[in-house]
């Protein structure tokens, strides 16, 4: 199986001197084509600051990460930012959207950057996006008009319009009540089952239980990795105790 | 998409996007005002001279002219294109009286001329030559400015009676600060009443190459031609021209560059207030792949939009008010060739203000780099750094109130935001207080004495008449005797010739006398005290390259006479070359005398001077404040608007400054605001701080604002 990341041994120090802090101290992972990877953890052991460095959003102070064979410390700003908007699909814990815009501009705004001539064809596909996660009908609404869970959909929506090779979450249902997180984990998993990678950080058992593949991260360290089989909705339940008593063993 | 992002930004923030707007557009209209104005200025004075065949270099003389040596003089300088003697009959205001109104208190030397054959011509309001056929008379267009006479009227000099045909534009002395006025009358009216005032001589060339003028005024003067009375060149002409709207043109500049600084503090305050607002929002397009270039031109969208429709409303409302302020321009001059040029420099300046805002947005949002998406996407907005006023604590205060307190200490807590407003303040108290300045200045009896003038009350000058001596001390001896004259002083001028160290002749005005009595300002050392002191005009200082210290040589009557330098003004009075010492001498031919006095009870200048004016009818008398207002007051009319409309401006600025930053202030502090009152403040107790805010940078404002207006 290819590989869309691979990093080897990298680490991220903050501060200096007595401050300073092994944020990551040491960490290797890859990420497979159309893979499903969950990472868990306690507060503060590294998860988003190893998502922030693996997506080239933050740079690391040793070891590398390479995205499809690219080395991302050579790559200039404005290269990555090209490589996370043409590449990658972010879904934050907050949604992020522009206040002065609305929805349906939201979703095509970075989309439109590469492809101003065919605002038709973008428009057409973010409807297209907007009615697969359910928000249909809400184009025109201001960003303070929709709830969280709407929100959240739209900026789904957004990380998809490039068709990405994969898909970054930071505790993407962190704000959501169970149920707007069980549909969104939905639309999560349906994308993944159409071949985007993705790639989670959450707190939550019943989310991960959804991934392919779990890694346990602790001070810095990724302790140890858990495997599952191929997600199947019916097996929710039972997986999520798996994941659940694996936690517990691990003590976190 | 962009119109959206525009359209929803001005619509959540409208007080703020509007006053911003309202700078931009006094900006480009300020702007564009001056050019105009300058393009149309000079463009009008040239034109206006080159209808009017302005003389290059005019001489004026009275007493006896030696017309065959000039006429050889002319034709054997190879630099003379055109050479002419005109007559000018010197007839007393008295004596000249248009319609109902008398000319008895112009400070003016009115005077008759006819039109000139070859070059010096005096045009009337449409550009064109005047001819004038008997009986007409064409009168200075500055009597008709100010009201003195009209179209039809019937004007009555030296007793003949003539009937006011049109105005005339004179590019030699349409300036009131030159100080003669020519009226214009047919050859045989002139000759019939020639012999009814005295005659004085303007000697006037053309050159071939006037880059050689000063070559040429050079020769002039080593030949020893006539020369007893005023000279003035070309570019002397020109300047007095340009003088009065000139002022008004500074006065706009510097307001307009003014309104430039605050508009772009204003951006940069809103656009970095935006900026913390909104860190997250653009960490976050960072994050999700937007290049730098991409956020910042959303962001340049509505400064983009916003500065296009201020710099076409400005550039629009110019035309509104330009007519008003080329109204002067346009009677005394005449209209530019070159209108067209105005619209374009006028287009050039608007550009360079939309430019430079648009620079300006780029700079202020180059840090956009610094904004790390990690974190914005991690911590939400970067929060403020707290109030640093660290020793400045409640529990100590025992000073101010609780509210006023708190206002203070917010003040001093957010240094940076509050730098902002205040420097926003100086700017504006600058932009009223110095052309307050330069007017108060200006118009105060004071800034003569920078001009080469004492502050006296009183001014009479004996000149072109014949027994000058005598006359002169008999007002000596009347003022001797008049309780009513505190102190005066007779000053004599006279010709001489100064030994230069080429063995070139040259000649200067020394007005002899006591200069203590009247003190004029020196730049550099001081009166002359001793019979061997001499003090010399700035123009005189350069040509004889002479600094304080210097020796010079007159000759007194063939015999010379060493003089040392000991001081340098500024003088405007007859083309600036004057020198000024104490020796006495028999030898030169007398100029003219000039008597200044002051009067012991200054309250009611106007009877003394009348009483004297009647007296002495051979002599020109005027009351120092009325010469002032007629020789300076249309430029002081015309900074006087200036600084008015600075001042309008200003009050403006500082209270849109001062509800734009509140309002600001307000949107930020909605959190803490909240909590105050969650903590049971009441509305007026948080209003009252606020207003404490906003007084104490107003107040600092305009100390600084004041305190740098007067350096
Ligand atoms: N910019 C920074 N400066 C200093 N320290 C930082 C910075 N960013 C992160 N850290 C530190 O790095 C450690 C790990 O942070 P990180 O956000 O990766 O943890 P996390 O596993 O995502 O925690 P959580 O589950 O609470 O989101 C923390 O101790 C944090 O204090
Ligand atoms: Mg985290």
């Amino acid at each position: 199986m290819k590989n869309i990341i691979r990093c080897e041994n990298i680490v991220k120090t903050f501060g200096e001197g007595d401050q300073q802090c092994r944020t990551l101290d040491g960490v290797s992972a890859q990420i497979g084509d159309g893979e499903f990877v969950a990472v868990m953890g306690p507060s503060g052991s590294g998860k988003s600051t190893l998502l922030f460095a693996l997506s080239g959003m933050d740079t690391t102070s040793k070891g590398s990460v390479y995205f499809l064979g690219r080395d991302l410390s050579e790559l200039k700003e404005n290269e990555l930012a090209d490589m996370r908007r043409r590449q990658m699909g972010f879904i934050f814990q907050q949604p992020t959207l522009l206040r002065n815009l609305n929805i349906l501009d939201n979703i095509v705004l970075p989309s439109l950057r590469d492809n101003r001539g065919n605002a038709t064809g973008i428009t057409r596909k973010a409807q297209d996006l907007m009615r697969k996660t359910g928000i249909a009908g809400l184009e025109k609404r201001d960003v303070t008009q929709v709830s969280g869970g709407q929100l959240q959909r739209a900026g789904i929506c957004r990380a998809l319009m490039s068709t990405p090779e994969i898909i970054f979450g930071d505790e993407p249902t962190g704000a959501l009540n169970s149920k707007a997180a069980e549909d969104i984990m939905d639309i999560v998993s349906e994308i993944n089952a159409g071949g985007t990678a993705v790639m989670l950080v959450t707190h939550d058992a019943r989310v991960a239980a959804r991934a392919g593949r779990v890694l346990f991260m602790q001070d810095g360290k990724i302790l140890s990795e858990f495997q599952l089989t191929k997600f199947r909705k019916e097996d929710l339940d039972s997986r999520t105790q798996k994941v659940s008593d694996r936690m517990r063993e691990m003590a976190i | 998409m962009y119109l959206r992002i525009i359209r929803n930004d001005v619509w959540r923030s409208k007080v703020i996007t509007l006053t911003i707007a309202a700078f931009i557009i006094a900006a480009a209209l300020l702007v564009s005002l001056a050019a105009v104005l300058v393009v149309n200025l000079f463009g009008a004075i040239d034109s206006m001279m080159l209808q009017a065949k302005t003389a290059h270099f005019l001489q004026m003389h009275s007493g006896d002219i030696n017309t065959e040596r000039l006429l050889k003089f002319a034709g054997q300088n190879g630099n003379v294109e055109e050479f002419q003697i005109l007559e000018f009959l010197n007839v007393d205001g008295s004596q000249i009286v248009l319609g109902e109104n008398s000319l008895v208190d112009s400070v003016q030397d009115n005077g008759l001329a006819t039109q000139n054959e070859r070059f010096d011509y005096l045009l009337d309001l449409d550009g064109n030559v005047i001819h004038v056929s008997d009986g007409e008379l064409y009168v200075p267009i500055a009597y008709m400015k100010d009201g003195t006479a009209k179209r039809g009227d019937t004007a009555v000099i030296c007793g003949k009676e003539f009937k006011v045909a049109g105005f005339l534009r004179d590019s030699q002395m349409n300036s009131a600060l030159s100080t003669s006025k020519r009226f214009l009358v047919s050859e045989n009216d002139y000759a019939q009443i020639r012999n009814l005032g005295a005659v004085e001589y303007l000697i006037e060339f053309r050159l071939k190459d006037l880059e050689k003028l000063g070559a040429f005024e050079a020769a002039y003067i080593a030949a020893g031609l006539e020369a007893n009375g005023p000279t003035v060149t070309y570019p002397l002409f020109r300047m007095l021209s340009a003088i009065a709207d000139g002022m008004m043109i500074a006065v706009l500049l510097l307001v307009s560059v003014l309104v430039v600084i605050v508009a772009f503090l204003c951006i940069r305050f809103t656009l970095l207030a935006k900026i913390e607002d909104e860190t997250r929002e653009i960490g976050v397009m960072k994050a999700i792949g937007l290049r730098v270039s991409d956020i910042k031109r959303i962001y340049h969208a509505k400064y983009a939009a916003l500065g296009l429709f201020g710099c076409l409303a400005g550039f629009a409302l110019s035309f509104l008010f330009k007519g008003i302020l080329l109204e002067n321009i346009r009677l005394y001059m005449g209209n530019a060739e070159n209108a067209s040029l105005a619209l374009l420099f006028a287009i050039a300046g608007v550009a360079a203000v939309f430019l430079a805002i648009i620079a300006f947005v780029s700079l202020v949002l180059r840090r956009f780099r610094k904004i790390s998406p990690a974190e914005a996407v991690r911590f939400g907005a970067i929060q403020e750094k707290p109030a640093g006023a660290g020793r400045f604590t409640l529990s100590q205060n025992r000073l101010l109130s609780t509210n006023v307190f708190l206002g203070v200490k917010d003040v001093l807590g957010r240094k940076k935001l509050y730098a902002t407003m205040l420097a926003v303040l100086v700017i504006a108290s600058f932009i009223m207080i110095v052309p307050q300045n330069i007017y108060s200045t200006i118009s105060s009896a004071d800034f003569i004495t920078y001009m080469g003038i004492g502050n006296c009350d009183m001014l009479i000058s004996i000149q072109q008449t014949d027994h000058m001596e005598r006359k002169a001390a008999e007002i000596n001896e009347a003022m001797k005797d008049d309780d009513s004259i505190a102190r005066h002083v007779v000053l004599v001028s006279k010709m001489f010739e100064v030994k230069t160290e080429q063995g070139t002749p040259e000649r200067i005005k020394v007005e002899l006398g006591d200069h203590s009595v009247f003190p004029i300002q020196y730049t550099k050392g001081k009166a002359p005290e001793t019979g061997d002191e001499i003090a010399l005009s700035g123009i005189n200082t350069d040509e004889l390259g002479k600094t304080v210290g210097d020796t010079i040589t007159l000759l007194l009557g063939g015999k010379e006479k060493s003089l040392t330098v000991c001081g340098i003004y500024s003088d405007v009075t007859n083309g600036g070359k004057t020198a000024k010492a104490i020796f006495s001498d028999n030898s030169a031919e007398i100029l003219w005398y000039t008597i200044a006095a002051e009067f012991t009870d200054s309250a009611l200048p106007e009877t003394e001077v009348e009483e004297y004016a009647g007296a002495f009818t051979y002599a020109k008398v005027a009351g120092i404040e009325e010469y002032l207002a007629q020789v300076y007051g249309s430029t002081i009319d015309a900074v006087k608007k200036a600084s008015y409309t600075a001042v309008a401006a200003a009050l403006l600025i500082s209270a849109l400054i001062i509800l734009l930053f509140m309002k600001m202030l307000l949107v930020k502090d909605r959190y803490s605001i909240a909590v105050m009152k969650s903590l049971g403040f009441t509305n007026s107790d948080i209003k009252r701080q606020y207003l404490s805010r906003a007084g104490l940078v107003m107040i600092l404002g305009v100390l600084l604002g004041t305190l740098l207006a007067s350096f």
